[in-house]
């Protein structure tokens, strides 16, 4: 109850803030340019209109969400708000939980709103909608999801600015999932430890990145439903070890 | 009476990184603050007044003491139902309305509708915002609409006790006046109030008991009373004329005396009745009173004396 | 900066400890779930070449995206710009960005068709000679697109078409088209939604099959494509005509077009496996113009003599004129192949960074038409000093009759394996035994004894013949190249090819 209340404050908070909807005008518009290039064949231009909405939804939904989750804490921090709110039964773990689902239910509706638009353009484009396409949407929000996790755990003890660079560091290092893969089995011992220290321990957001079996259709996932259920429960999990570590940090957190 | 705030052995204390000094914010604080009184907070800026109300309100933890808040023992998420803070400078989400933050908060109380509509309407009328401003932006609120907006956030859950910490500050006069009333008025109510202010003279108007508190150091608590306690009065008699009698008399009531200069003496005492007495004696005894000046000590003379006493030793 | 000292309250200490055991715990599901995502993720991202390993030649601002996993959008807009290129003439841009491209997305399989195709075809001389230094590069891009894309027909159909057109490497082209109809696939009907489904592969391979052997003589095998490919017509016609559609022309073409070469190839299978010897002239062929046949009971059954006789005169440096007499019909043709003396048969190429070639290489590819029993053609290659740069010490020429290549008007007079052909100057024929004849089946009920080779019929199980071809070697300097010294029979040496 009590964490919903503050995730609606939440999320009306961070709905008037200008930059997020900067971000979403420019991930609208970098959708709308896909059938720019119907000009190539018609398998390529599938092909780039699919990637390039994908791609745009990735890009301007991680923005939104590092600006926009970077700040739920610290402003309330500094607005003096916060005083407000934990003298009032708030449970710290209630008020970290409080903003999470704020910054998530911000996150999903603008997912939700580059999808649909996405997906519109794709109707127009192919004259249909295929599954995978929602389901690159879908799985860019879980990685959204994790994403926001993140910045969230940081922004229990860092300042935004270094909030930013290490949550992009982070999501950085996470993307470099066959790296960090094929590292765990390097034969350089150092490396491999690191590898497989970072593979398994840090977030990795290069789970989410299926994009290439959606773009191609002749791609295809033995099992897709299952290893996608897989990434959503990961996504959860991993949320859930940030958001409690985060609990942990804001518990000890003078404020 | 019960004690709504009990502060045992309360401290503070930070390590400068660099220096690896220990700075003490709040040392060794003792304190009782009964129900139902006004009770005033008085320090100069960085005493530790705010650093003592935060960690009563558990959002830092102490370096050492301990403190119940009615009965129950500080940074507990159950006796917060019966707490109200209002912070200093605080900025509300300037992109909301009054309603709508008051409405925010009463839902952290977990107050159902329709109770939570009616009490958020009962504060603002409470503190007095024009209903015409209840859904506007907050962004657009004088400074005064703000602190009432910020007075009505702590009254939300009908609290039982409260911290407010600089209230009045920074307002114009009126709404300094009307704000202190309010903040009077919630005496009425059977509320306790925490107030830490250094604006002496409202403290000394509306409180009942203070402590000033100094460099984290309680230096001295007590009833109003009790501190400005040391009013006198001074009475120059001409001393022609007077006779060692009315003299020796005189020095039985006020000691003190000394027999002063040719023409006048000067008479110190603090009651009333004595003051009428020696007046009886003097004119009794053919001299003739030249003046009666009352001195009255006010709170900021004691909290002055206090400082600078500190200080100095 | 300070840092408080302070004492946590009780409940806050209490639930720590859980709290630790409860992320260490999920973090452990984390990992074990992590283990079961990778073996997919693997797949996903399955390529034998890494993006890191370009990554030098590429500035960082460019990296930071595809590491974010815009690898896709990446190599889409890349793309993009490469069809501005293609439409600019670009051609050398074009290049650097298929490499980056196919790194970035290693299942771009319409990046790796054209990028091949452009390698093979695009890079041309000022007389629209191909560059063949390309030729290399472009099967290895080939190749690592079906690495990477075994399940994709697409790659292999267009090996198969490069073999068969551009390099007339028909075992070559024969197993990639197998390998393209064979699979591995998703499921036997292929992606749904693709143009070809409910089959795997485009109906194209069929015909491009069957047209392999064709040219390797296989005619029964090529029967056989042509009859699956028929069926295969035939079935998409009923499913029509079940499902209420109206007929869709380019099928009945198609089915025409199967039935046709079905038919020409039965034909072709009589004259060259029945009905003429083709180490004598059928006497029922008018003489070609030009062509002295021989008459009279001393000739016949003897292979027919070309007279093979080239002269080659280098007019200019790098300019040669090749004539000279070939004694066959109108439609025959010479072919000119000048390469370095050690360029190698398949060179050995490292697409791993990029297709550059070695500029240092020479190597024109080219055929003379044959008219009234002689050849005579200049070849400018003083035009194109890129291309052709001569910096080897000695070039071999090898001017030479494929009976395999040729028309097949003469195919059917000199036989498959050129049974019906030789030259007087016995240092002429050679005998190509490096593609190994395949065994072809006498067809039930059509007849024949098998070829007959040199007046001995070759028993038709064991049809292994190596192909009899005509051709002369020049072993040259560079200064004979450049017309310093003049090249003549004296600089030809016994071919090897």
């Amino acid at each position: 109850m009590v964490p919903l209340a503050i995730a609606r404050q939440t999320v009306r908070e961070a709905l008037r803030r200008r930059v997020m909807w900067i971000f979403l005008i420019c991930g609208v518009f970098l959708i709308a340019l896909g059938p720019v290039f119907g000009f190539l064949s018609p398998k390529d231009s599938q092909t780039v209109l699919r990637s390039l909405g994908l791609a745009a939804i990735l890009l301007a939904g991680l923005f939104i969400t590092i600006v926009t989750c970077i700040y739920l804490i610290p402003v309330e921090i500094e607005r003096r708000t916060i005083y407000t709110i934990l003298s009032k039964p708030v449970q710290r773990f209630e008020f970290v939980l409080g903003k999470f689902l704020g910054g998530f239910a911000v996150v999903f509706i603008n997912i939700a709103a580059m999808g649909v638009v996405f997906l519109m353009m794709i109707r127009f484009q192919e004259g249909k909608v295929p599954v995978d396409m929602f389901k690159g949407v879908y799985l860019t929000f879980f990685q959204m999801l994790l994403l926001a996790a993140l910045t969230i755990f940081f922004s229990t003890f860092a300042t935004p600015v270094l909030n930013f660079f290490m949550s992009f560091g982070i999501f950085i290092v996470g993307n470099l999932g066959s790296v960090t893969d094929s590292l765990t089995t390097s034969r350089n011992g150092t490396a491999r430890l690191a590898g497989t220290i970072i593979h398994y321990l840090l977030p990795n957001f290069s789970n989410f990145n299926i994009q290439n079996t959606l773009i191609h259709p002749a791609q295809e996932i033995t099992n897709p439903d299952v290893f996608i259920r897989q990434n959503i429960l990961y996504a959860l999990i991993y949320s859930a070890v940030l958001l409690i570590l985060a609990v942990i940090i804001f518990d000890r957190r003078e404020v | 009476m019960a004690a709504a705030i009990s502060i045992q052995g309360l401290t503070k204390k930070y390590v400068d990184v660099w220096q690896k000094q220990e700075v003490i914010a709040v040392n060794n604080l003792n304190l009782e603050v009964e129900e139902g009184e006004i009770f005033g907070f008085l320090g100069r800026n960085g005493a530790g007044k705010t650093t003592t109300i935060k960690m009563l309100l558990g959002l830092i933890f102490p370096t050492a003491g301990d403190a119940t808040l009615l009965g129950k023992p500080m940074g507990d998420n159950s006796v917060k139902n019966e707490l109200a803070y209002l912070p200093e400078e605080t900025y509300f989400y300037d992109s909301m309305t009054g309603w709508d933050i008051l409405d925010y908060y009463a839902r952290l109380f977990k107050i159902p509708e329709p109770e939570r509509s009616r009490r958020v309407q009962i504060c603002l009328e409470k503190v007095r915002l024009q209903p015409d401003a209840w859904k506007r932006n907050i962004r657009g609120y004088s400074k005064g609409m703000r602190q009432r907006t910020g007075i009505a956030q702590a009254l939300i859950n009908d609290p039982k006790l409260l911290f407010l910490d600089e209230p009045t500050s920074g307002l114009d006069p009126i709404a300094h006046a009307e704000l202190r009333d309010i903040v009077a008025s919630l005496k009425d109510e059977g509320k306790t109030v925490f107030l830490s202010s250094h604006q002496l003279a409202d403290v000394e108007l509306i409180c009942s008991r203070v402590a000033i508190i100094h460099r984290g150091k309680l230096l001295k608590q007590g009833t109003i009373k009790e501190l400005v306690a040391g009013d006198f009065a001074e009475l120059v008699v001409q001393r022609r004329g007077l006779s060692d009698a009315t003299l020796g008399k005189i020095k039985e009531i006020a000691p003190g005396t000394e027999p002063g200069s040719a023409e006048n003496m000067r008479i110190s005492v603090a009651e009333v009745e004595k003051i009428n007495a020696i007046i009886d004696i003097v004119r009794g005894g053919g001299g003739s009173i030249i003046s009666v000046v009352p001195h009255k000590r006010t709170l900021e003379d004691v909290f002055v004396e206090t400082v600078r006493k500190e200080d100095g030793s | 900066m300070q840092k408080a000292i302070k004492k946590l309250p009780a409940s806050v200490q209490k639930r720590t400890a859980p709290m630790a055991a409860l992320v260490v715990a999920l973090l452990g599901a984390g990992a074990f779930l992590q283990a079961k995502i990778d073996p997919v993720a693997r797949k996903i991202h399955q390529s034998e070449q890494s993006i890191d390993q370009v990554s030098g030649g590429l500035n960082n601002e460019f990296m930071l995206l595809p590491l974010l996993g815009f690898r896709e959008a990446a190599a889409g807009l890349l793309w993009v710009r490469c069809d501005e290129f293609f439409h600019s003439g670009d051609y050398d841009a074009i290049l650097p960005l298929v490499r980056v491209i196919t790194l970035l997305d290693p299942h771009a399989e319409n990046v790796f068709v054209t990028g091949a195709w452009h390698l093979s075809y695009n890079f041309t001389d000022s007389n629209e000679r191909s560059d063949r230094r390309y030729i290399a590069p472009s099967q290895a891009l080939l190749d690592e697109g079906i690495r990477n894309n075994p399940a994709i027909p697409d790659i292999k159909f267009e090996k198969g078409w490069q073999n068969f057109d551009k390099t007339k490497n028909y075992t070559e082209a024969e197993s990639a088209l197998k390998d393209c109809i064979s699979g591995p696939f998703h499921n036997e009907k292929g992606v749904k939604g693709s143009d070809d489904f409910p089959f795997a592969c485009p109906l194209k391979t069929l015909h491009l099959l069957a047209h392999t052997y064709e040219k390797q003589g296989r005619i029964p095998e090529a029967l056989e494509e042509w009859r699956k490919a028929r069926e295969r017509t035939e079935s998409v016609m009923k499913e029509d005509e079940k499902n209420n559609k109206p007929l869709n022309y380019s099928n009945k073409q198609m089915w025409f077009a199967e039935v046709h070469n079905y038919d020409e190839d039965l034909q072709r299978y009589h004259n060259r496996y029945t009905t003429v010897k083709h180490d004598s002239i059928n006497p029922s062929n008018p003489p070609q113009p030009g062509v002295l046949w021989p008459t009279g009971p001393g000739v016949a059954n003897q292979p027919w003599d070309v007279v093979f006789t080239p002269t080659i005169e280098v007019k200019r440096p790098k300019v040669l004129r090749i004539s000279g007499r070939f004694n066959s019909a109108d439609g025959a043709r010479v072919d000119v192949r000048i390469t370095d003396w050690n360029y190698p048969e398949r060179p050995l190429v490292d697409i791993k960074n990029s297709f550059k070639v070695d500029m240092s290489q020479t190597i024109l590819v080219d055929s003379m038409a044959v008219r009234k029993g002689a050849f005579d053609r200049e070849l400018d290659m003083s035009k194109d000093p890129k291309m052709y740069s001569f910096s080897q010490p000695e070039y071999k020429i090898v001017l030479s009759y494929n009976p395999r290549t040729t028309s097949p008007h003469l195919t059917d007079r000199f036989g498959w394996s050129g049974e019906g052909i030789t030259d007087g100057n016995k240092g002429h024929v050679y005998l190509d035994a490096r593609e190994p004849l395949l065994g072809t089946a006498l067809i039930a009920g059509q007849g024949a004894t098998g070829p007959i080779w040199d007046g001995v019929t070759i028993p038709w199980a064991e049809h292994t013949q190596p192909v009899r071809m005509i051709a002369v070697t020049y072993r040259v300097s560079r200064a004979q190249m450049m017309g310093e010294k003049p090249i003549t029979d004296a600089d030809m040496v016994p071919t090897k090819l």
